[in-house]
Order: C-alpha cells, then structure tokens, then sequence
C-alpha cells in the first residue's frame, strides 16, 4: 500500500466507510500488533484489539491523515503499556550493564528476557530498537524525562546482555 | 534482535470486534461452536444460502459479482425490497457493507471449537444510532444463534 493510498484511505474512513475502516485493517493490525508483542507479551493480542479500537473512536479528529502511522504508534504503545500493567506483568528494575544492540546471540529465550522487564522498559526498547526512533523523540512520546529513558534502555539492553552470557 | 520478538494476532474474531465497537450503529454477538474453524467457516461463507436463514429479513441473497476477496451481493426483503452489498470475503472474515446496513460476521479456532461471531446494525448516524442499540443487539444474538444451530446441523451428531 502506498502512501498515498494509505492516506485516501483513511480520509475514507474518517467519512465513516466502514469498507475502508476494514481495508484500513489490514495495514494497521500487523503494526499494532508488532509494537504490542514485546510490551504485553501473553497479553499482546488484548493489547492490540484495544490500541485498534482506541484508533477507530479516536479517527475523526486526526486533522493530518500523513501524520497516521505516527499517531496509531503512540497509541500503540501507550494502550500496550496499560494492558501489560494491569495483568501485573513481572517488572524488573534492578538489573545490571552493558547495552548491546544487534548481538548475534539469539538462541536466548528473547520472550523470558522480556518478561523481566517493566512494561514501560519494554516500551523504550520497542520505540529504539523495534521503530528506531533517537532517545529525544522517545522521551516526548512517553512524556517521561530524556535520563529516564536513557536509564530504562541501558536496563532493557542490560537484561538481555546478562542472559546471553549465562 | 527484534525478528524473534513476539507479535500481537489480530484474529477475525477480535478484528470484528474492532470494528463493531466503532462503527456506530452496529451490535455484535459470540459464541463457542464444537467443530473445527475449517468446519464453522464452509457454512458461515456459503452466503447465499446462510444469509437469509440467518436474517429472517432476506428473502434471497445472489452474489452478483466477484473479483478476488471482493463480492457484490444483491439482497431481496420480504416485502420485494433490494440493497446492493459490497463484501469482503476471506477464510474466517467477511464484512459487509450496503447503504443502510452494515455487518460481518468471523470465525477463529479456540481451544473446544471455533469462536464465531456476527455484527450487524443500521447505517445510521448521531443520536438515532442509540434508537436503535437494542434492536441490533437483539437481532445480533438472533442472527447468531442461527447460525450456531446451522453448523451444527452441517456438522451432525457423528462428528462428536
């Protein structure tokens, strides 16, 4: 789908085509459903029903279809962090050093390195790693302090550091 | 890293959701059916015979056109009345969508079966949509039901 055709699309849905709202589906569900699986985990699929019903409700009043996929991430996010929390996901927020981004070990558990980490950590390494966004941008997408998530990074990359070298 | 990251599924039964709690006017109903998802979606896709068993307000349903995923269904009412649906037809998905209604219905396998799902409700916008929120909810559970009793039917009593 292009960008254009993702933005008519939406105009479309916005005038209340429900065909468009479906076709719209196919585009946004496996996005939603990529930010929400590293942040609520065994409850990703809830995560990414309501983050998808949040976007339908809220549609009408996005006034810059170009800015749709920017909207739908926060979001995202955001309703991924909420379900996470209220299924009492285990949070970790002792853990030791050493970022590493890209490590060849993958024959680590990523899922179990996961569920060590506090949604809101799982969160910053969704928008770093997963959408590659800079620690700036992150920091205003979660409305929390720029150390903050600096600190909620090097934690995340730290976990999965500390089970590599198990 | 990130490709052995889990993923959330968007299954039909859930995307139906979606769109039932948005689309205004529109009410949805779910159950567990003891058959398989292959099973529950041959009846549930065989539109033109399922629809008007389902809609006691259809008298005949004709596909009309097909292109790919995408059908033209003409409907006939009971009192000779016709409406032209635009579908969307895929295994466990279809939506629909006429001037005055709009619908769906979606199958997705759960553990003891498929959980099958059907919404429907007027085209109606504003405040009269809320007229109306009792009616389709009630005509959903209807709808619904029938169509459990129908793939059972399909199914029949040796396939326990």
């Amino acid at each position: 789908m292009t960008d254009e055709e993702l933005v008519s699309l939406t105009r479309a849905a916005q005038r209340g085509d429900t065909r468009a709202m479906d076709a719209l589906l196919d585009r946004l569900a496996p996005y939603v459903g990529r930010l929400c699986g590293p942040i609520a985990l065994q409850n990703a699929s809830d995560a990414a029903q309501e983050a998808l019903i949040a976007v339908f409700r809220d549609l009408r009043n996005l006034r810059e279809p170009d800015a749709l996929l920017g909207w739908v991430r926060v979001i995202a996010v955001r309703e991924a962090i909420r379900v996470a929390r209220r299924s009492r996901a285990r949070a970790a927020d002792e853990l030791p050093e050493v970022p590493a981004v890209g490590d060849p070990m993958l024959t680590v558990d990523v899922r179990d390195v996961l569920e060590r980490l506090s949604p809101q950590h799982r969160a910053v390494l969704v928008l770093r790693d997963l959408e590659g966004l800079d620690e700036r941008t992150i920091s205003g997408l979660l409305n929390v302090e720029l150390g903050t998530v600096k600190s909620r990074l090097h934690r995340a990359r730290a976990s999965f550091r500390k089970a590599w070298q198990r | 890293m990130t490709q052995h990251w889990p993923q959330g599924e968007l299954d039909p039964v859930r995307r139906l959701r979606v769109l039932a709690s948005t689309v205004r006017g529109v009410a949805m109903a779910e159950t567990v059916v003891p058959a398989d998802v292959e099973q529950a979606w041959a009846v549930a896709s065989e539109l033109e015979r399922v629809l008007p068993r389902m809609i006691r307000d259809f008298r005949s349903v004709r596909v009309v056109d097909v292109g790919g995923d995408q059908l033209w269904l003409q409907a006939r009412g009971r009192l000779g009345q016709r409406a032209l649906f635009a579908v969307t037809l895929r295994p466990g998905w279809c939506w629909m969508q006429s001037r005055f209604w709009v619908g769906g219905i979606a199958a997705s396998a759960e553990t003891g079966g498929t959980r099958i799902a059907f919404a429907g409700g007027l085209r109606v916008g504003g405040r009269l949509s809320q007229l109306f929120d009792s009616t389709a909810q009630r005509l959903a559970r209807q709808a619904l039901g029938r169509l459990a009793d129908e793939v059972q039917a399909q199914r029949g009593p040796q396939s326990d």
